[in-house]
């Protein structure tokens, strides 16, 4: 039968050593979405659950020189926040279209990106925006790129006794205009088949930078590297963005599967259709400015 | 079993609840409370009718782990009629523009509606869609249930 | 009929306040003192042998109160086939096979031990393809019969076969043919609340079976045919219904579980509640019989179908329950949707190792007619003739009478394709826009009862108390339709109370009187009737009170004011006004002559007389009457023909869809639903029932379906069952057609289950006019529509 205790610290300290305590023993819950529904399912729970949900002030969107998330900052919270919506849209865009009101009223970011799906609706955004995953364990903090951050499916470089903290993008990131596609086929309360973030900078009509995010694409979130390649420099056109639709589909960017959620090839024709739709989206959030 | 004392207020009322660690705040209110107005109806944060309300929030109580209700306030669907028995406007809205018909959602599509309108009080119909999008409801097409949320809307004004 | 007071109007639900509040008791709230819980172990394979079970390990379990596998319980068949025992002992075929039961003091222990029963099996050949079920060198689902004959292949002992007119002669009568392949597949009926059942014995092994079905009578048939074979014959067997959670089909059949948990109860001596979550209900539940058809049509010239031909394969899976008898219903579609004189229909069931099937709202009627209305589409583009055009020439007229014999009375079928046609502005658009289409289909559903039991009668109750409430004691049931409401507007206008006078008592065999079952759209016609003419005669009663008891109740009114004012004098009245029943009626609670409705002195309350007629001098009475209303209509003969409706529903749903080419998603733009009802009783409920089957309808059409891989579903729940949500909006337009039945209470028709069986045809049929590609196999999912645009080119 399942059982388990739960402790709820209250300062990132306790957090640690409880950690240190327990070791493999305790899985750190926050929202908690993901974690009561492996245990339902897998009917199987750690020995200790430790909450985070004390710690408060790891809950925040700032600005200051970057942007600012705590680890512990819900989906609503995002979706909410005008900030989030008009400089950081691709994270607006995946936030927002996390399950439910009920789901996102709990779900955390940090959560989000420590359960390391492959289907992550925020990971695809901070992909794009270049995000710093902040770890902090007894020792200090460390940071990590996000597009290192996944090793695998569930798979992350966050060592045991470590704690997601924050999130960073860096300043710049606001002069990207971005945008995030999770394709479904109902609108809410889904998973994604497939999910593309792309953000650009633009020279009046050139791309001068680009990045694409995809998400179910491969085994972990993946940036479509050679697609960014090909768009830096050229000019925002239908065709151009096309082509890099194309080459983000293909094999050298990703590698997505059959499953029940779609196949393999109708998962790279949403490639190449939505990396050029959300390209022209996030365009045009530059030029609304 | 290991138990956990939990207290909190409950439809306004301060109580506590000695249950094992591992049940759920839905399973508190059905079982040890027996408030079976919320109901399981999938277990997984996936349908909504476990639906209430926690500081304000709509929350799935099928998820939310007991543990975590220490201090909060929450609310059901048993606690928002008058002392009297007066329905709540979003309760009458819902019997006189057909919102309920088998009525197993009702009680987590109330919820959700209760927590959109106490936030947003004139809400446009994109914003009640989004509020209830965790709910389903297999009878109604939601149409009507979002109409009902309307007209609750306008008599809450 | 304009002056009514209720009927007609839309009364809101208050009668289901307990439903908004929190109140209301499903299967899930239900307890019984010391109730236990019940938890099913599942096979593990497709097709097995079961070698040995160990349910020793479950057995040491504190508060595991009983365990039963096929070996501790009566080797009795079950089902409509007879093909299924309750606990399966030596073979499993199929992933849901019940191989051993748990009862314990929690559903946690009993889930827990349930984990804990070790099986053992040896893997069979299985088949999970009708196709390739059918052929010779298929392994065998079942190696004997229900009576232990071996049997030589999958195919059911189920033939399902309809003829009439002659088709050679309709082909040679055709100018244009078109042959068309369609399929649809699996899906669930998502109820929210889950299945479940209380089984409870007394003392002498009575049987108390709290439930939820909607056939409240149909469970006592099979119970006690049950019971006559494990010992308990002339046992009484109760079904009592708790608040139903939805129904659309799920609770029309008494389903293994429910064996189950009597079986448990009987054990342990105790209460035993077994409800399924959610994964179970997707995995153990039986869905929406698929089919797979093939149909061809001819019409001549002018547009006139000349014959109908279609072949039916239907995965039966590796029971049968009712899935197996949809192509009974299909019959009528197959045969009746449009004027078609010549019609050949066959279905075969093969058995497979996949999930067996039963009913979903519409039945096969869905099917039948994604099939029917994909080659209307198909032959009016051939012949030439613009769709709605083709579908105004066929249409059915009142006074037909269809070859299979149905008598189409009232008929608004010419108004619902037309009001699609104006909505959707189908004569400036349709064909004419690039990425956005214009469809339309029909449908033709029972209305009026649907006479597959030799009765198909309804009971209902009415007592009057003498405060002047009523209780109802109605024997169908509520699943959320509504009926509560419509049937309390239709007594309280017939027997001339107030809504809030009329108190309903639903689902309980001990207290109602017999019933065919709330199913087939029948409930508003049958209760209906049944209301009325029991309302009748309780009016006719309290009737004869009055005349009783008026002149004493006035009389004694004037001696109390003569005590307090000498001066009063009494007035002269023609007390011949009041003497004749005849001539007195109830409307609003108040009792009167109808000649002169507002006398002064003879316009009393209804309770006055009722309490005179109980307590007042004279013969004490109490008023109670019933009526048992049963239709004049056949069952179906071996011919598979006959009026089994006394009036039939009509209706039409046009669409008009966007579709993006280049990822295959399909956006619905506007929905019309224009449905024949006779008279809408409650024009809100009503709406609700139009709103409630579109949706589900383009859920059918776009999203739904239960993925099944080698037997196994693979998406057992609602993250991967794609049900709509509140954000997948479908503006959706009804179109109430009110062409008044005479045979309905009050001129109503039943509407329950019309508004889904037409949409998914019209989705498709929509999309081939956006785009040119014809998906004819469901769900349509951007993929399917994408890969055909592909291999269009
Ligand atoms: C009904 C439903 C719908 C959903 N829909 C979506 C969806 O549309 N898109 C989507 O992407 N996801 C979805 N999810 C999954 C889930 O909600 C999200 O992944 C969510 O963001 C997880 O956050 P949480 O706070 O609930 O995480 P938890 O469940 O609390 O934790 C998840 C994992 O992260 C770890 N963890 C959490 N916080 C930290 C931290 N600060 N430091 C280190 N480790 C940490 C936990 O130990 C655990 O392993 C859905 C879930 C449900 C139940
Ligand atoms: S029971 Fe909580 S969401 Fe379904
Ligand atoms: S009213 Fe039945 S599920 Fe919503």
């Amino acid at each position: 039968m399942i059982d388990y205790d739960y402790k709820k610290p209250e300062s990132l300290e306790e957090v640690f050593s409880l950690l240190k305590e327990y070791g493999p023993k305790a899985t750190l819950i926050a929202g908690g979405t993901d974690v009561m529904v492996n245990i339902r399912n897998t009917k199987k729970a750690p020995e200790v659950l430790i909450s985070l949900r004390g710690l408060k002030d790891l809950r925040y969107i700032k600005k200051n020189k970057g942007y600012h998330i705590g680890a512990l900052t819900t989906h609503r919270m995002l979706e909410l926040s005008e900030l989030v919506k008009t400089e950081l849209s691709a994270l607006y865009d995946g936030a927002s279209r996390i399950g439910s009101v009920q789901v996102r009223n709990v779900a955390t970011i940090g959560g989000n990106i420590c359960n390391a799906a492959p289907s992550a609706d925020t990971a695809g955004p901070l992909l794009v925006l270049d995000a710093q995953v902040v770890l902090e364990g007894p020792k200090g903090r460390r940071n990590v790129p996000i597009a290192e951050f996944f090793t695998g499916t569930y798979k992350t470089v966050r060592k045991q006794g470590e704690v997601l903290v924050e999130f960073q993008i860096p300043a710049e990131m606001g002069h990207f205009g971005s945008a995030y596609w999770k394709h479904s086929r109902r609108k809410a309360m889904n998973l994604p088949i497939l999910g593309i973030a792309v953000s650009l900078k633009l020279d009046d009509e050139t791309i001068t930078d680009a990045r694409i995010g995809l998400t179910v694409a491969a085994p972990t979130p993946v940036r479509a590297y050679k697609a960014e390649e090909f768009l830096k420099g050229k000019q925002l056109t239908g065709d151009v963005l096309k082509e890099a639709g194309k080459i983000a589909a293909s094999p050298e960017c990703c590698s997505p599967r059959d499953s029940i959620r779609g196949e393999a090839w109708y998962r790279r024709e949403i490639i190449e259709v939505y990396v050029a739709r959300m390209a022209m989206l996030a365009a045009e959030k530059i030029k609304n400015r | 079993m290991k138990k956990v004392s939990v207290s909190f207020t409950l439809n306004g009322d301060p109580v506590t609840a000695e249950v094992p660690v591992t049940w759920s705040l839905l399973k508190t209110l059905r079982e040890y409370f027996e408030l079976t107005g919320a109901k399981e109806g999938c277990g997984v944060g996936e349908c909504g009718a476990c639906t209430v309300i926690v500081d304000g929030d709509a929350v799935n109580a099928c998820l939310y782990p007991v543990f975590e209700a220490e201090g909060k306030s929450v609310m059901t669907i048993e606690g928002i009629a008058g002392e009297d028995g007066t329905l709540h406007p979003i309760q009458t809205a819902f019997l006189e523009n057909n919102g309920v018909q088998c009525g197993y959602c009702t009680s987590g599509m109330i919820m959700s509606a209760k927590a959109l309108l106490d936030q947003n009080q004139g809400p446009m119909e994109d914003e009640i869609r989004t509020s209830i999008a965790g709910n389903f409801c297999r009878c109604t097409g939601y149409v009507q249930i979002v109409e009902a949320i309307e007209m609750a809307a306008r008599e809450m004004e | 009929m304009s002056d009514h007071l209720f009927v007609g109007k839309s009364i809101p639900r208050t009668i289901e306040a307990d439903k908004v509040t929190g109140k209301a008791v499903y299967i899930d709230d239900m307890k019984r003192p010391g109730m236990l819980y019940g938890k099913i172990l599942y096979s593990k394979y497709a097709h097995a042998t079961i070698k040995s079970i160990d349910t020793s390990k479950a057995k040491k379990l504190t508060g595991v109160r009983a365990i039963l596998t096929g070996q501790d319980i009566p080797d009795v068949r079950v089902g409509f086939l007879r093909d299924q025992t309750v606990l399966k002992k030596d073979t499993v075929r199929q992933f849901r096979d019940e191989v051993a039961a748990v009862a314990a003091v929690t559903p946690e222990i009993a889930a827990e031990a349930r984990d804990l029963i070790e099986v053992e099996y040896e893997e069979l050949p299985a088949v999970f393809d009708p196709f390739e079920a059918m052929k010779e060198e298929a392994p065998l689902v079942h190696e004997v019969d229900a009576r232990g004959r071996p049997v030589k292949n999958n195919i059911l002992p189920l033939p399902w076969k309809f003829e009439a007119g002659d088709i050679e002669q309709g082909r040679k009568d055709s100018a244009y043919i078109t042959t068309d392949n369609v399929s649809t597949t699996w899906v669930n009926q998502c109820c929210m609340g889950t299945s479940g059942c209380v089984a409870e014995f007394d003392n002498s092994n009575n049987l108390t079976l709290y439930n939820q079905t909607n056939v409240i009578f149909g469970h006592i048939g099979r119970i006690t045919e049950y019971f006559s074979q494990i010992g308990l014959k002339g046992k009484k067997i109760r079904v009592v219904n708790a608040i139903v959670g939805g129904s659309f089909g799920t609770k029309l059949d008494t389903d293994i579980y429910e064996f189950i948990s009597i079986q448990l109860a009987l054990k342990t001596r105790k209460p035993v509640k077994i409800l399924f979550d959610r994964e179970e209900e997707f995995r153990a539940l039986p869905p929406r019989q698929p089919a797979v058809f093939t149909i061809e049509q001819g019409c001549d010239k002018e547009g006139r179908l000349t014959f109908r031909k279609c072949e039916a394969i239907l995965d039966n899976g590796a029971y049968t329950s009712w899935g197996a008898t949809t192509p009974s219903v299909m019959i009528m579609p197959m045969s009746s949707l449009y004027r078609v004189p010549n019609v050949l229909y066959k279905a075969t069931c093969v058995y497979t190792n996949n999930i067996y099937c039963q009913a979903m709202r519409g039945y096969g009627n869905p099917q039948a007619t994604f099939a029917v209305e994909t080659s209307m589409d198909t032959l009016a583009e051939k012949a030439g003739i613009d769709p709605a055009e083709f579908r105004m020439i066929n249409r059915n007229r009142s006074g037909d009478e269809t070859p299979m014999r149905l008598k189409i009375t009232s008929c608004g079928f010419e108004e619902c394709i037309n009001s699609v046609k104006e909505k959707l502005n189908w004569d400036e658009k349709k064909g004419k826009q690039k990425g956005r289409g214009l469809g339309m289909a029909s449908l033709i559903h029972v209305a009026g009862g649907a006479r597959v039991t030799r009765s198909d009668g309804h009971g209902m109750m009415v007592k009057v108390d003498e405060y002047g409430h009523v209780d109802v004691i109605e024997s169908g049931t509520d699943q959320g339709q509504g009926s509560p409401t419509v049937i309390t507007q239709i007594v309280a206008e017939s027997l001339g109370v107030r809504p809030e006078d009329v108190f309903l008592t639903f689902g309980d065999t001990a207290l109602a009187l017999w019933d065919a079952g709330t199913h087939a759209s029948r409930h508003t016609f049958m209760a209906g009737n049944a209301a009325v003419r029991a309302c009748a005669k309780a009016k006719h009663q309290i009737l004869d009170m009055a005349v009783e008891h008026m002149p004493k109740i006035i009389k004694g009114g004037f001696k109390r004011k003569k005590r307090k004012d000498p001066d009063f004098v009494e007035p002269e009245l023609d007390y011949g006004l009041i003497a004749d029943p005849e001539n007195l009626d109830i409307r609003d609670r108040m009792v009167f002559p109808k000649k002169d409705p507002d006398h002064p002195y003879f316009r009393i309350p209804v309770s006055q007389v009722l309490r005179q007629g109980l307590l007042g001098s004279g013969e004490s009475k109490v008023v109670v009457a019933e009526a048992f209303y049963d239709p004049p209509t056949e069952m179906l003969d071996r011919e598979l023909k006959g009026n089994l409706s006394k009036t039939y529903a009509f209706g039409t749903t046009g669409v008009e869809v966007e579709v993006d080419e280049q990822t295959g998603e399909v956006k619905i733009l506007n929905l019309v639903a224009a449905h024949d009802v006779g008279k809408a009783m409650n024009p809100t409920l009503l709406l609700g029932q139009i709103y409630g089957a579109a949706y589900t309808g383009v859920g059918y059409g776009l999203t739904e379906e239960i993925k099944v891989v080698n037997g196994k579903v693979m998406n057992p729940g609602f993250r991967d069952y794609q049900m709509l949500t509140a954000m997948d909006v479908v503006p959706i337009e009804p179109v109430i057609v009110e062409p008044v039945d005479e045979d309905g209470p009050y001129g109503a028709k039943g509407v329950g289950e019309p508004g889904l069986v037409p949409t998914a045809p019209a989705i498709a049929n929509a999309i081939y006019d956006a785009i040119g590609v014809r998906i004819r196999d469901l769900p349509i999912t951007p993929e399917k529509v994408l890969a055909a645009l592909k291999e269009k080119g």
